[in-house]
């Protein structure tokens, strides 16, 4: 086994020996805990680090086939693949769950379940890892249900505020929809192709031995799992609900990571997706479609950590988008950038809602004076999702829009520019409400605590830089590592770069105009859009319509399936019942315990016997 | 011819009296008839040429088992006071299947009818081949006997007995 | 008219069945007892009688109904101990009135 597949087998061992220690010391010394799971991520960066290193040298697939069990034809093996992808992957996981961990001991200091909420974490990082390490289906689905599990954990870590015990049912839940289409779209490949591992399940699809129709429902039913994993509309409607969840957790797992494993495990399978031009469309189309839908909803909404999720989603939509035109390498490059401009402004967002206590931006205000360093970060992390040069954000969105202009779509690049111009204009508003202005609470906001300040600091130089890896002007390394030769890669664009970079500013310096110099009063705007606004408000009432059809479907079927139960089964259950007491009545009548009245049957039974013999 | 007088005459006198054993009122009475119809049965064990056997019908059955009866008979009837009076239930289930049963019985033994004359003693003194059988070919079995009389023995005197400990 | 075999066993039967008879009846437990003992000699004439018209002259059913005499004997002692105990501890003679087990 070369030394680099060994470390990549250690990265994911190291949370989980984390985990282990940390849950089982998490009682009495949480901070044993908080200490365990910190030096296993830390272990684990460094290792995935130097993988990232080997890859870069000298890129190329490297496995590992450890044969689990076999039956049959079936062979499971708990095989992990190292290429440029997984290794990508690994740092992000790795770097962002670091920082996270670390700004949460500020975050959660004096929280009664501090050592638990160290254990999740450490078991999400070995779950994440898993899942994006593993080379076959069962690796993935074991790593991909267990990053649900973890998601459920830390959604509903203060379970005992209602409102979060039933966030974390309801992400549970609405996943499950869409892991349902994922498992059957597993099961059938595997049935087609015989097979579970990655490589040899693309070779077949691609060797063309299968219908087109046939190839297109498989890709569909695994897409699925995307849309539940990824929020992608239909199955959004978990995610703003997460974050009841601690901030640090909304920072790690629903924004940069394992909401991201729909967009990565799209990107492994790409081979297969690739086949179908059917299944692409429908991404793409998928893609746009959620990109702004949910940035329409996001200028609605008053929820510091909502507005952010809703961009989640959106910018969740952009990658799918990517994937579906084609544009492999630049939704796995948003992916990067967006994970260190969507930890950083989570984590402001919960530096801020350490210092004020409410996650209300009307609330705030003023907060740039008073938190120079949360503002400045926050302030990038804002440039860098609205695309504007030479933050991170620019560079990948531009990829993105390049590639869905080279398409020939144009309605999907059209679309991803309307996205572009509302996601400044939400995020201005955002930042100009929360930061600008006069201070509006009797507010006492100050400044977070160093451990807090570190990693904002580290991802603002992040979010400001990493964009340049992938940057036309200096050579797009990260493209060209990732997809080294199929794809083509596009160069530097002018008119898209202009195009996107002027909506961008159009929207930003909109949101300036209302919320900044209040030249037009915020609650002018609102009366204006009326209706609108409404409906913006409460998220195209999507949560609403489910509601109904719950009721009117579920509610139906389960008052017949209540009727049956109660009169057909309930009554062939006490049909027995009555049935044997009344026939032990009858019976018992012969057991009267009088050894004479068994005598005389006796006898009768000795003259029946007798009749029968003799006559 | 006189055989077969004395045989209904016997079995006549055995039935009568065990029918009034199981019918009459008295307890007193029955226990009475009983030593009757087990002093016929004798009797009739006599006409068999079982002499040794007649015997032993007179001494234990009778001379035992009767008595002992008779005296249980007593002893609850003194402490209570009142005559033992035998009441009945299921008479006429219990008469008829009895009834039928025998009936059942004398149709298939008829059927089975065998006419040849009984067989002449084997010995002259069955009495001392009894007793050499008891003691020689037998004698395991007549051990056993002796062995489960005497634990009835000791296990009615601790029936009755461990009573009266328990009364002090 | 000469006795054969099937008259002992048609008056043993008879007996037999009187015994029975009684036995269902009786509700006093000496009278049971007296039933049994009733069956016990019915059993016995068939014992002998049969013996009688075997070839060898009835010894072997001689023996044997001498045993079961000495079983008859045996069962109604203790019997008759038993019924004593339980009339001294609940004044009670009659067998459907014994059922201490039931409940």
């Amino acid at each position: 086994m070369p030394e680099q597949v060994l470390a990549a087998v250690l990265i994911p061992l190291f949370p989980l020996a984390a985990f282990v220690l940390a849950i089982a010391v998490s009682r009495r010394r949480s901070v044993l805990s908080a200490a365990a799971s910190i030096a296993g991520i830390g272990a684990a960066f460094l290792l995935s680090l130097w993988v990232l290193r080997g890859q870069v040298l000298s890129p190329g697939p490297l496995q590992a086939d450890i044969p689990w069990l076999a039956a049959g034809s079936i062979r499971i093996s708990m095989g992990i693949l190292v290429d440029p992808l997984s290794s990508l992957m690994l740092v992000i996981i790795t770097a962002v769950s670091l920082l996270v961990q670390v700004y949460s001991l500020g975050y959660m200091k004096g929280d009664l379940g501090f050592g638990r909420f160290f254990s999740y974490l450490s078991l999400f990082s070995f779950s994440m890892l898993t899942l994006v390490l593993a080379d076959n289906f069962i690796l993935l689905y074991m790593g991909w249900e267990l990053v649900g599990l973890c998601s459920y954990l830390l959604i509903g870590f203060w379970y005992q505020k209602p409102e979060a015990a039933s966030a974390a049912k309801k992400a549970f839940v609405v996943n499950r929809v869409g892991d349902f289409g994922f498992l059957i779209g597993i099961l059938v490949l595997s049935i087609l192709s015989g097979t579970l591992s990655y490589g040899e399940a693309t070779r077949f699809i691609a060797g063309g031995s299968l219908a087109p129709g046939q190839v297109t429902l498989i890709a569909l039913l695994l897409f699925c799992g995307a849309i539940g994993k990824s929020g992608q509309f239909p199955l959004h409607v978990w995610l703003p609900d997460a974050m009841e969840g601690p901030t640090p957790v909304s920072a790690l797992i629903h924004s940069a990571t394992m909401v991201a494993a729909g967009v990565f495990m799209v990107a492994r399978l790409y081979g297969i997706f690739m086949t179908s031009a059917d299944a692409l469309r429908v991404i793409a189309s998928l893609g746009a479609f959620t990109a702004v839908f949910a940035a329409l909803i996001a200028l609605a909404q008053d929820d510091i950590k909502r507005i952010l999720a809703y961009s989640t989603i959106s910018q969740l939509g952009y990658m799918m988008l990517a994937l579906g035109v084609g544009g492999y390498a630049a939704g796995m490059f948003h992916l990067t950038t967006h994970a260190a401009f969507k930890t950083l402004l989570f984590l402001g967002a919960g530096s801020v809602i350490h210092a004020v206590g409410t996650n209300d931006i009307w609330k705030m205000g003023g907060l740039g004076r008073r938190m120079p360093v949360t503002a400045i970060t926050f302030f990038i992390a804002v440039l860098a999702i609205a695309g504007i040069f030479p933050v991170s954000g620019f560079w990948s969105k531009d990829e993105i829009l390049q590639a869905a202009r080279a398409s020939g779509h144009l309605e999907l690049y059209i679309v991803a520019l309307v996205t572009v111009f509302l996601t400044g204009f939400y995020m201005a508003r955002l930042f100009f409400v929360a930061f600008a202005g006069e201070p509006r609470a009797e507010s006492h906001a100050h400044e977070s605590p160093v451990v807090m300040t570190v990693p904002l600091v580290i991802l603002g130089v992040l979010a400001a830089g990493l964009g340049l890896i992938g940057s036309p002007l200096l050579g797009q390394d990260i493209q060209r590592f990732l997809a080294p030769v199929e794809e083509h890669i596009g160069g530097l664009n002018i008119a898209v770069l202009v195009q996107s970079s002027a909506l961008a500013v159009v929207g930003i310096l909109a949101a300036v105009m209302v919320y900044g110099l209040r030249i037009v009063q915020p609650e002018t705007l609102r009366r204006a859009a009326g209706p609108v606004y409404v409906v913006l408000k409460h998220k195209f009432f999507i949560d609403e319509l489910y509601m109904a059809l719950v009721r009117g479907l579920f509610f139906t079927t389960t008052a017949g399936i209540a009727w049956f139960d109660r009169h057909v089964v309930d009554g062939v259950v006490n049909f027995v019942g009555a049935a044997s007491k009344w026939g032990g009545d009858v019976v018992r009548r012969g057991v009267t315990g009088k050894v004479q009245s068994y005598a005389l049957v006796v006898v009768w039974g000795l003259a029946a016997a007798l009749l029968v013999i003799f006559l | 011819m006189a055989d077969a007088v004395l045989f209904y005459a016997l079995g006549g006198l055995l039935l009568v009296s065990a029918a009034l054993v199981v019918t009459v009122k008295n307890i007193f009475h029955a226990a009475l008839y009983l030593a009757l119809a087990l002093f016929v049965v004798a009797a009739i064990y006599v006409t068999l040429g079982a002499y040794f056997l007649a015997a032993i019908q007179v001494l234990v059955y009778i001379g035992a088992v009767v008595v002992l009866a008779i005296f249980v008979i007593n002893l609850t009837r003194t402490v209570t006071g009142a005559p033992v009076t035998l009441s009945r239930r299921w008479v006429i289930p219990a008469a008829l299947v009895s009834a039928l049963t025998a009936c059942l019985i004398a149709v298939a033994l008829l059927k089975a009818a065998d006419s040849s004359p009984a067989s002449p003693p084997a010995t002259a003194d069955a009495t001392a081949a009894i007793g050499r059988g008891l003691l020689g070919q037998w004698v395991l079995p007549f051990e056993l006997v002796s062995v489960l009389l005497l634990s009835s023995l000791i296990a009615s005197i601790a029936i009755v007995g461990k009573d009266r400990e328990e009364e002090r | 008219m000469t006795i054969t075999l099937t008259h002992y066993l048609i008056l043993g039967a008879a007996l037999f069945c009187l015994g029975i008879y009684g036995a269902i009846t009786r509700k006093n437990a000496i009278g049971i007892l007296m039933s049994l003992e009733l069956v016990f000699n019915a059993v016995n004439i068939n014992l002998v009688a049969a013996a009688r018209w075997q070839p060898d002259g009835g010894l072997r059913g001689q023996l044997f109904a001498l045993f079961v005499i000495a079983a008859a004997a045996a069962e109604s002692v203790l019997g008759l101990a038993i019924i004593l105990a339980i009339y001294r501890r609940r004044v009670v003679v009659n067998a459907d009135e014994m059922d201490l087990m039931k409940n």
